[in-house]
């Protein structure tokens, strides 16, 4: 457990002794639409992804608002370029390929004439050992939580992100650095509650290495969402992106496990 | 600086003027006031001597006065808000030593605030101060029937709540960093226990509290956006007592007495919550293994060696712990040692020498085996005052001293045991020190008009050892240094004038005009929207500069109805320079490389503060109404454009009424209304791997919803006569049950994942209280 989440845990006991949560009205302004780009690449033989949208109004349903039409390049340090075309709205596909791990690799987005660009290092893999359960309990409730364990390669600066599925949909999407403990063996604890799961459901485990800047993207988008601590004054996590586009261009190495609940 | 350099050479030149001018033939009245019950000396009290001429001063911090004048035959009088006054007739023909001993009037019914004298707040020329009188404190209703003196000055104009139910305050549009807080003059790093819920200061064990909210004295430095000195009770002289209180939350027991009867006395006041007491009735093991508790201990004790030297000792010490069995274990905590020699080297020179030690830490456990830590994390003052009063003559009262104080900062050692995955690693601690000196000269200038000038030098250094990095404005590390012990890393030297002015234009209204510039070298690192035990302080260095703040003001003061109603009006404006704010996903912890990720900008507050008492009588109490802005700028937020800061709120009141219903029963209630702090809300949404994330288009350009909030509150005193006195406290905290906003947060609906909703968290709803007190 980090400190976040002890201090997360002493608000919630004191939100759960005398608090009270309600869903209001408010009104919001809605701001001109942004450009969000996310995706990029991995050290995994794939047909790599990056996705292009639009920001839409607070009040609208949750949707993937396409951004079709844009041009989409990979380009290595060498000069070599990669394709991504689009295969359905706003979903830009690379042909199989793989990245390599220490090679700098930059996006290029050109779309209503202008050029987003943005660069990320592939970093080491560092493999996933396994998965494995774990049991918490706080004041009488006792639930299920899966750590990934692997081993932090000593003497060099890690950034890891780690995305669980449940039952097919993405219940975390959280990231660690390797600042207390590099050179160890660990088992990073998701804080998702896995407690209504049934024989035959599947949960899996993709763990990335990423570089410094993404990683400090899904840490302050991470800090946006409070995760129960105090609040913290809400701002757009840092993009590598420049011409002031939203997202992050990803090139990490990975694995994944799955484990099936018997 | 010529300004400045112009301002000491004018200084000198008055101080040496009025020396050779008036210092001949006067002989000098001095000494001490008590109070007759206790013995505790009056911090406040008016002398005051009408003759030929009329001189009059209040007694210092240790309840001493000292008075020059000609001649002759004068009608002295000593006066106390709540005390009766002593007029007698006296002929000064030598210098003359005279303590006073005052007794209680218990007529009047002062309310909470007081002024040291009934016009004071009038013929002072101080302004920005207010001051609490912390006898009366138990008669505002609280949350759960704390009494607190921190959440009391917040119902005072121009000081704000940090928050729900938080005893942090924002003065004049400063952060809570920017208070500096003084107990018995030793700094409190961190005032609050309970993430904020309750303030550090137990009033039983209280005696003073003054708030400089502008036109700082001299004396004080060190922190941007005001001063509150608070001085603990010396302890009775005359006899044995004990008092205490059982409330929902705590219990409380203070003892005090003499050590030598009418020489010396102590004082030991404490309090514990015991919210873990009831869970350890649970038969959970997962509950009753759990704590959550604070405790605070305040003591004192003083001895009068002879007429011309008395030493105090006094110390606080507070904790809070709370943790889960066999998971984790945090606490955090200060502890202060104050050791005072007041000497007076003549009738007219008072000297005080402090030596004060301040720690606050915190330790933070993890006792789950493959991840087990420790985290100490520490910072600790040792702080060397001497402190001069000089009553030249009738006209000019100097005041003059130095400070050191030497600061180290242990941001964190961290230990685990071998089978932890956490390696033991150990943040380089940081040392720094703090010299300053200062003068300054209150100046009857005439009958109607007083003027107090001053000056304070402060110098700050930052010292080796450690490797010091230098970064650019991207926070990209230019260089690194190391530096031995000892050696300076890098100095700062700034000069501070501080100027009030008052002119009487009736017996019963003035007007008042302030210019201070504040310096702040050590801060705060929080980027929380409110507090935390673990919030991280740092020192000037090669990147952080000394904030500074100028700030003027300008005030109508005017008494009515014999002094019973007492209006003032403040206008203040204040530019800071060298402001910290945070890039976004700045991680305060552990991190050892925090000022890459700090902006530097600058600050502006302005508004202007109303304030009506009525002071006497069965019914009084006052409202407290302001208007103000507060604003940041930093060419890394917002594209540059000035942003409101959190604490900006544009309409701020509150109404506090008591009323005394025959001999023993009084009523009492406080309705607060403020703007809602400025938030960043969402101005749109996108999806990063198919999860909601929202898109912020301008800092701090939303409003929280307003908040207010009705309390009331019934005491029930004892029989009077009897050995045992005993009081009934009944209190509801936010009667009508306003669902006042502690939180707003966006998140998708848990059913309906296509709607993204906007969830209000309250902290406190209706809540009541019930409090017995006892006294014997």
């Amino acid at each position: 457990m980090k400190k976040r989440n002890i201090l997360g845990f002493v608000f919630a006991i004191l939100v759960g002794l005398t608090g009270c949560e309600k869903v209001i009205d408010l009104k919001l302004d809605n701001a001109a639409p942004q450009l969000v780009i996310y995706g990029g690449l991995s050290d995994k033989v794939d047909n790599h992804l990056v996705m292009i949208s639009k920001t839409y109004d607070f009040t609208d349903p949750n949707r993937f608002n396409a951004v079709s039409g844009a041009k989409v390049i990979v380009r290595n340090e060498e000069g070599n370029t990669i394709e991504y075309v689009e295969v359905s709205g706003g979903v830009y596909q690379s042909p199989k390929f793989r990245g390599q791990s220490g090679k700098k690799y930059t996006l290029d987005v050109t779309f209503e004439g202008k050029i987003y660009t943005a660069s990320s290092t592939m970093p080491d893999k560092v493999p996933l050992d396994s998965l494995t359960f774990k049991d918490f309990s706080f004041f009488g409730k006792t639930s299920t939580y899966v750590a990934a364990n692997y081993n932090d390669p000593k003497g060099v600066q890690n950034q890891y992100r780690y995305i669980l599925t449940v039952k097919g949909k993405v219940e975390a999407d959280a990231v660690s650095e390797d600042r207390f403990d590099d050179g160890n063996t660990i088992a990073n604890v998701i804080f998702y509650k896995l407690d209504d799961l049934v024989s035959g459901d599947t949960i899996d485990v993709e763990f990335q290495s990423i570089d410094r800047n993404v990683y400090r993207y899904f840490y302050s988008l991470g800090q946006n969402s409070g995760g129960g601590g105090p609040p913290v004054a809400p701002a757009n996590p840092p993009s590598n992106f420049n011409n002031k586009a939203l997202g992050i261009f990803n090139a990490c190495s990975t694995s994944k496990k799955t484990v099936v609940i018997k | 600086m010529p300004i400045t350099k112009r301002f000491v050479l004018i200084l000198l030149i008055f101080i040496g003027f009025y020396q050779f001018a008036f210092s001949q033939d006067k002989f000098t009245i001095s000494g001490i006031v008590t109070d007759s019950g206790t013995g505790e000396t009056l911090i406040g009290a008016s002398v005051k001597l009408t003759g030929t001429t009329t001189v009059g001063a209040g007694t210092n911090a240790y309840g001493f006065y000292s008075l020059s004048t000609e001649e002759g035959v004068y009608e002295l009088s000593v006066s106390f808000i709540g005390y009766k006054t002593i007029k007698q007739s006296i002929t000064i023909s030598k210098n003359i030593r005279q303590n006073f001993v005052l007794s209680e009037d218990n007529q009047l019914n002062e309310v909470v605030i007081s002024a040291e004298k009934r016009d004071g707040n009038v013929s002072n020329p101080q302004m920005g101060l207010q001051k609490i009188n912390i006898r009366e404190i138990n008669n505002v209703p609280v949350l759960l029937g704390e009494r607190d003196v921190l959440k009391t000055l917040q119902l005072l104009p121009g000081i704000k709540s940090a928050g729900e139910g938080n005893s942090g305050f924002y003065v004049r549009g400063g952060s809570t960093d920017q208070n500096l807080i003084l107990l018995d003059e030793a700094p409190v790093y961190n005032a609050s226990h309970l993430l904020g819920f309750f303030s550090t200061f137990n009033s039983d064990a209280i005696k003073d509290v003054s708030v400089y909210k502008g036109g700082m004295p001299a004396q004080y430095g060190g922190r941007l956006a005001s001063v509150l000195d608070i001085k603990m009770n010396d302890g009775n002289r005359k006899e044995y007592t004990a008092e205490g209180g059982l409330g929902l939350i705590s219990s409380r027991l203070k003892v005090e007495g003499p050590i030598v009867k009418d020489k010396g006395s102590f004082m030991v006041s404490t309090r514990r919550t015991y919210l873990d007491a009831f869970l350890a009735l649970s038969p959970d093991s997962s509950i009753n293994g759990n704590t959550l508790y604070f405790y605070d201990v305040n003591a004192k004790a003083n001895y009068q060696l002879d007429d011309n030297n008395t030493l105090y000792l006094s110390g606080y010490f507070g904790r809070d712990k709370l943790g889960i069995a066999e998971a984790f274990g945090f606490n955090w905590g200060n502890g202060t040692v104050t050791l005072r020699w007041n000497h007076l080297y003549s009738d007219r020179l008072f000297s005080n020498t402090s030596l004060i030690y301040s720690n606050y830490n915190y330790v933070i456990q993890n006792f789950v085996e493959d991840n087990n830590f420790e985290v100490n994390s520490s910072i600790k003052d040792f702080n060397l005052k001497q402190d001069f009063e000089y009553s030249l003559n009738n006209a000019h009262n100097l005041k003059f001293g130095v400070n050191a104080i030497h600061h180290t900062i242990a941001p964190g050692k961290l230990t685990a045991t071998e089978a932890s995955s956490v390696n033991a690693t150990t943040y380089e601690n940081r040392k720094g020190f703090e010299l300053a000196a200062y003068l300054s000269d209150e100046w009857a200038v005439s009958d109607k008009m007083n003027l107090v000038y001053g000056l304070r030098v402060s110098g700050f250094s930052l010292l080796g050892p450690g490797s010091f990095k230098t970064y650019d404005a991207e926070g990209n590390t230019i260089g690194v240094t190391t530096y031995k012990a000892g050696e300076f890393v890098k100095n700062y030297f700034n000069l501070e004038p501080r100027i009030s002015a008052s002119y009487q234009l009736t017996p019963s209204s003035s007007l008042k005009t302030a210019y201070t510039r504040n310096i702040q070298n050590i801060h705060l690192m929080s980027n929380s929207t409110s507090t935390s035990p673990t919030d991280l302080y740092i020192m000037n260095s090669n990147n952080v500069k000394p904030e500074i703040a100028d700030q003027i003001a300008a005030g109508y003061f005017r008494n009515f109805n014999d002094n019973n109603y007492e209006f003032s009006a403040e206008l203040y404006y204040k530019w800071m320079q060298n402001q910290i704010e945070y890039r976004s996903g700045t991680d305060l912890r552990g991190n050892s490389n925090v000022e890459a990720d700090l902006l530097y900008g600058d600050g502006r507050a302005y508004g202007i503060e109303l304030f009506l008492k009525k002071r006497f009588g069965r019914f009084n109490g006052w409202i407290g109404y302001t208007w103000s802005r507060t604003q940041r700028q930093f060419d890394a937020i917002n594209e540059g454009k000035w942003f409101y800061a959190k604490q900006d709120r544009t309409h701020d009141l509150s109404l506090v009424g008591i009323y005394k219903a025959g001999s023993r029963w009084s009523f009492s209630s406080v309705f607060v209304y403020n703007t809602g702090n400025a938030v960043t809300y969402p101005n749109g949404k996108y999806q990063i791997n198919g999860r909601t994330a929202f898109y912020y288009a301008e800092k701090n350009a939303y409003r929280t919803p307003a908040y207010h909030r009705l309390d009331i509150s019934a005491t029930l005193e004892g029989k009077p006569g009897r050995k045992l006195q005993s009081s009934w406290s009944f209190g509801i905290y936010n009667v009508y049950n306003r669902q006042n906003a502690f939180s707003i947060d966006f998140k998708d609906n848990a059913d309906d994942l296509s709607k993204t909703e906007v969830v209000r968290t309250t902290l406190f709803g209706i809540i009541p209280s019930v409090t017995w007190n006892f006294k014997f």
